[in-house]
């Protein structure tokens, strides 16, 4: 909801952090470097399979370089990403490996004055490898006999044996779905497959690491969160938490690619202790795309309903392919089940999520996790089934889609809630105005070479991984605030949560301002580390207004009653009878006793009086958890023009709508769905990557434009793309607020596949939509068209 | 390794490295300057993030031997806010809200810095293909062409005193 109502939650105000992106100050982790820093190199594995028999690092440590090995490194294996709980995290990494399972896999870190020198050592280490089988699809896999990839993980503690390089499954059953089946007078059967691309942040991962005289270490990584990178340092080099401080540096973009610690910083953090010198390794672009990709998916659903399209049964198989290490396939597979389960009523559900380890990149969360894939088989079904039926997709959507009332899974069956604000059918009536979906063609009515479409999809993202649960979650999900008033009246807020770029951390400024009565521009946003700050769990799951804003609510509601208390001694009246607002003219925010005007005096004052009088700092410093994690609703229309010479597919036009509540930081927020459809435009139509089958070597060996990432001049004209808000209010988030980031991307190839769908009357079960894929399914087309057209013609003995 | 001696005028002051012949203009400017504004995205002239101008063109400096920017002019989008003043275009860049994560906006300022020196009202048109080679993966670039296009009424904005 834009709303008026409130002062600085909503406002126009630059980010914070924008003078000093626009001027080039802003410090980012590849611009960290400090006082005798050595430079970090990788070495890492040309082969994607293979025994290391072994390593002689002489001739490197000849040349004055240090070299860290798998005998350097501490040999339990460890998770490194530890958003979920013990028994849900499947540790199988070390700092560096013993074995390499993928094509660039870090095998040895070296470390030398220069990073000329240390490239040179690099180039002298010697491994000799037993070369093993490559394995580059499930299939192959999971066959008896294949060449195990992990032959154990460790799971709470124990050994677990990985059998046919199955890392994990999951299975969901509600109602009992054969009986559904049973009873439905229409059952539908479709098989997805959606893509394993890049995550193409523009920052490649980078860290530094400074040893301290006192055992400890400082940190600066690239990363979602800075906690996590620290815990996980402790226990991997067996520091304690007090001497170990990551500093928080800016994102340069992430989508996911961080939420892990990067594989890179405990390499740096060993090369630094064993040198004694801080060391920094800057990854190339090369290095980082062999680093993290999009999980990819295979996907069978199974819809059965009855003859009126009511839904009552539904069946999904979903194989996601790990790559070679198992980050978060665990809960991947719970989110994917859940927010399948949360797009339409299905009283009767199995759903069987399979993940398997292969001899490529390791794939990790990207901007959705689970939702993009979910999405992409659930929106381009429920359009087919419409049209089957001779219904607008729009309406059946809206009949049966979980709404205000329903129970929403916020990441997998762990995390659910009761649904308290929805925008959906707003959403879809404005999206439909603004696209003009009356006015769309006939699927397969057009004839020319170009041919355009128009397509729907909705969805959501979940506002966090909230819930009510005390015990036995499956992941961990709080965090931290500390505000302060200067002596001045200005704030301060201290908050670990990082800011991927879509300005959260403005926004959190924003209510902190709200709440206190003080305008924007009077709360700052504290340069913080893992020392000085409390815990946040990692910005993902859009999470960030929704449960870190509440957090630091929180700190603001109590500075704010403290504030009262000291200015109702001070003016001599009852602490209820005082409110606080913001005063643009003066700067500042203004407290005072609406019955008795002359009892007034700005928080600065306050702020003044207390520190001359050694009253003390008004302060707070909070934590928390939210309990609900409510669907952040989005949807998409989007306008194509397909070339059916070319096979090409332009995005002409777009309506995105946002449920996320009270909108705090309107442009960005548009700029959030602008983005989403950047990317989703990448996903759906053009971005992939592909490895060799024989060598398991990246096709595009880090060439980042053969990822094909959306650029300015394929993307649609801004004057094309109109974006729009609902008018709701979550009562659990912070004034009305919830997620909107990842619900940016989830229905975009969904709608992409409707509109070349309404565009050709031809359907697309797999992302992306090459032109390659369009001209072939054009090409089946018209022989079979020809072969009907001509019935006299003899029919052809094989085909 | 031999050492050359390489003469540029940077951000508008005279300044002398000594470099080998395999040196990076990139790397002059991030290591020996730390002016860290100037990114490193790719290495191989992909994405432009590491956009500065040489003698007012707009230059990948990861392609370019700093020894062949000898005597150039070279202005990094530290240079470009003068006198305690925005650029009209990075103010432009705030009004339009054209920064997200904020990596790719130096490289973006400088080229459309460049189509702004060449043409100060461009078309859409003009932007879009002035500015292809410059990727971002968080605006979708809308925000971006918008604050390139109304650059010309952005106005001027003095940053607070340091």
């Amino acid at each position: 909801m834009l709303s008026t109502e409130f002062k600085s939650v909503g406002d126009a105000s630059w980010r914070k952090d924008g003078i000093a992106k626009v001027t080039g100050s802003e410090k980012y982790a590849p611009d960290v470097s400090v006082d005798r820093m050595w430079f970090g190199r990788v070495l890492r594995s040309p082969h994607a399979h293979a025994r290391i028999k072994s390593v002689d690092t002489s001739a490197a440590e000849a040349l004055g370089a240090v070299c860290l090995t798998f005998a350097d490194v501490p040999q339990t294996r460890y998770n490194e990403r530890i958003v979920s709980t013990p028994p849900c995290l499947y540790r199988d990494r070390t700092v560096v490996a013993d074995k390499a399972r993928h094509v660039g896999e870090a095998l040895v870190g070296v470390a030398a004055p220069t990073e000329e020198l240390a490239e040179k050592a690099l180039r002298a280490i010697k491994i000799e490898y037993e070369v093993l089988q490559v394995i580059t699809t499930m299939e192959q896999a999971r066959k008896d006999g294949a060449e195990p990839i992990h032959d154990t993980v460790l799971l709470d503690g124990k050994d677990k044996p990985i059998v046919n390089n199955v890392a994990v499954q999951r299975t969901i059953d509600v109602g009992d779905v054969e009986k559904g089946f049973a009873e439905a007078e229409y059952v539908i059967e479709r098989s997805f497959k959606t893509s394993r691309i890049y995550h193409a942040q523009m920052e490649p991962k980078s860290v530094v690491c400074r040893p301290e005289i006192d055992g400890g270490i400082t940190v600066w990584a690239s990363t979602q969160s800075i906690h996590n990178t620290r815990i996980l340092l402790g226990q991997i080099y067996d520091i304690p938490l007090s001497k170990v401080n990551v500093k928080k540096v800016m994102l340069g973009g992430s989508f996911g690619s961080s939420i892990q610690m990067n594989s890179v910083t405990p390499i740096c953090v060993g090369l630094a202790l064993k040198a004694g010198h801080p060391v920094k390794i800057a990854t190339t672009r090369e290095e980082d795309m062999h680093d993290h990709v999009r999980y990819p998916s295979e996907i069978k659903l199974k819809l059965g309903m009855k003859k009126d399209g009511t839904l009552i049964a539904g069946e999904m198989h979903a194989n996601i392919d790990v790559g070679a290490h198992n980050i978060q396939a665990f809960p991947f597979l719970g989110g994917l089940g859940g927010f399948w389960a949360s797009l339409y009523k299905l009283p009767n559900m199995k759903y069987v999520g399979t993940a398997v380890y292969t001899n490529k990149t390791p794939s990790c969360a990207m901007q959705g996790f689970g939702a993009p894939q979910a999405h992409f088989a659930v929106e381009c079904l429920m359009d087919e089934i419409a049209h089957e039926l001779g219904a607008d997709p729009i309406d059946f959507k809206l009949n049966q889609y979980v709404g205000l009332g329903g129970t929403f899974w916020g990441q997998g069956p762990a995390s659910k809630c009761i649904i308290r604000s929805d925008g959906v059918p707003e959403l879809l009536k404005t999206g439909a105005e603004l696209i003009g979906w009356d006015k769309r063609p006939k699927p397969g009515s057009q004839t020319g070479r170009m041919r355009k479409g128009i397509g729907m999809a909705r969805g959501f993202h979940t506002s966090g991984v909230g819930h009510a649960k005390a015990s036995g979650a499956e992941m961990i999900d709080y965090s931290g605030a500390i505000v302060k008033l200067n002596e001045d009246g200005t704030v301060d807020l201290i908050q670990s949560l990082m800011d991927h770029g879509g300005g959260t951390n403005h926004a959190i400024s924003k209510i902190v301002a709200e709440e206190l009565g003080v305008p924007t521009h009077m709360v700052g946003l504290s340069p913080c580390d893992t020392r000085t700050s409390l815990y946040d769990v990692t910005t993902h799951a859009t999470r960030g207004i929704y449960a870190g804003g509440a957090a630091a609510l929180k700190a603001a509601k109590e500075v704010k009653a403290q504030i009262i208390d000291w200015a109702a001694r001070v003016l001599d009246v009852l602490p209820e009878s005082l409110v606080i607002e913001p005063d643009e003219d003066l700067g500042q925010g203004v407290i005072y006793c609406p019955n008795l005007a002359e009892r007034r005096m700005t928080v600065g004052e306050l702020a003044r009086y207390l520190h001359l009088n050694s009253l003390g700092t008004i302060s707070s410093s909070q934590s928390m958890r939210q309990v609900n994690c409510p669907p952040a609703y989005v949807s998409y229309f989007v306008e194509v023009e397909v070339d059916t010479d070319t096979g090409q597919i332009h995005t002409r036009r777009a309506a995105l709508g946002s449920d996320c509540g009270t909108v705090v930081n309107p442009a960005l927020a548009s700029g959030q769905l602008i983005g989403g459809l950047s990317k989703g435009q990448g996903y759906a139509l053009t971005e992939d990557n592909q490895w060799d089958p024989e060598t398991g070597e990246l096709v595009s060996k880090g060439f980042w434009v053969d990822g094909k990432t959306p650029s300015m001049s394929e993307s649609p004209k801004v004057g094309d793309i109109d974006t729009h808000f609902a008018h709701t209010y979550e009562p659990t988030g912070p004034f009305g607020a919830k997620g909107l980031g990842e619900a940016a991307k989830n229905p975009a190839a969904a709608a992409f596949g409707n509109a070349v769908y309404n565009a050709l009357g031809i359907r697309f079960y797999e992302i992306p939509i090459t032109p390659e894929k369009v001209l072939a399914a054009l090409a089946a087309e018209k022989s079979t068209k020809s072969r009907q057209a001509a019935p006299k013609a003899p029919a052809p003995v094989a085909e | 390794m031999k050492k050359y001696t390489v003469r540029l005028t940077l951000n508008g002051t005279p300044r002398e490295y000594s470099v080998g012949a395999n040196e990076l203009l990139l790397n002059v400017i991030r290591e020996q300057e730390k002016l860290t504004g100037t990114k490193y995205g790719c290495g191989i002239g992909e994405c432009g993030a590491c956009t500065v101008h040489v003698n007012g063109k707009p230059t990948l400096s990861c392609l370019e031997l700093a020894v062949s920017a000898d005597g150039a002019d070279v202005v990094t989008i530290e240079g470009l806010a003068r006198g305690g003043e925005l650029d009209p275009l990075q103010k432009s860049f705030l009004d339009n809200n054209a920064v997200q994560c904020g990596y790719c906006t130096p490289g973006m300022i400088m080229v459309g810095r460049n189509l702004l020196d060449e043409n100060p009202n461009p078309t859409e048109d003009e932007v879009r293909t002035h500015m292809r080679g410059q990727l971002c993966r968080c605006t979708g670039y809308a925000s971006i062409t918008k604050a390139v296009m109304g650059a010309g009424s952005a106005g001027a904005f003095r940053m607070p005193a340091e």
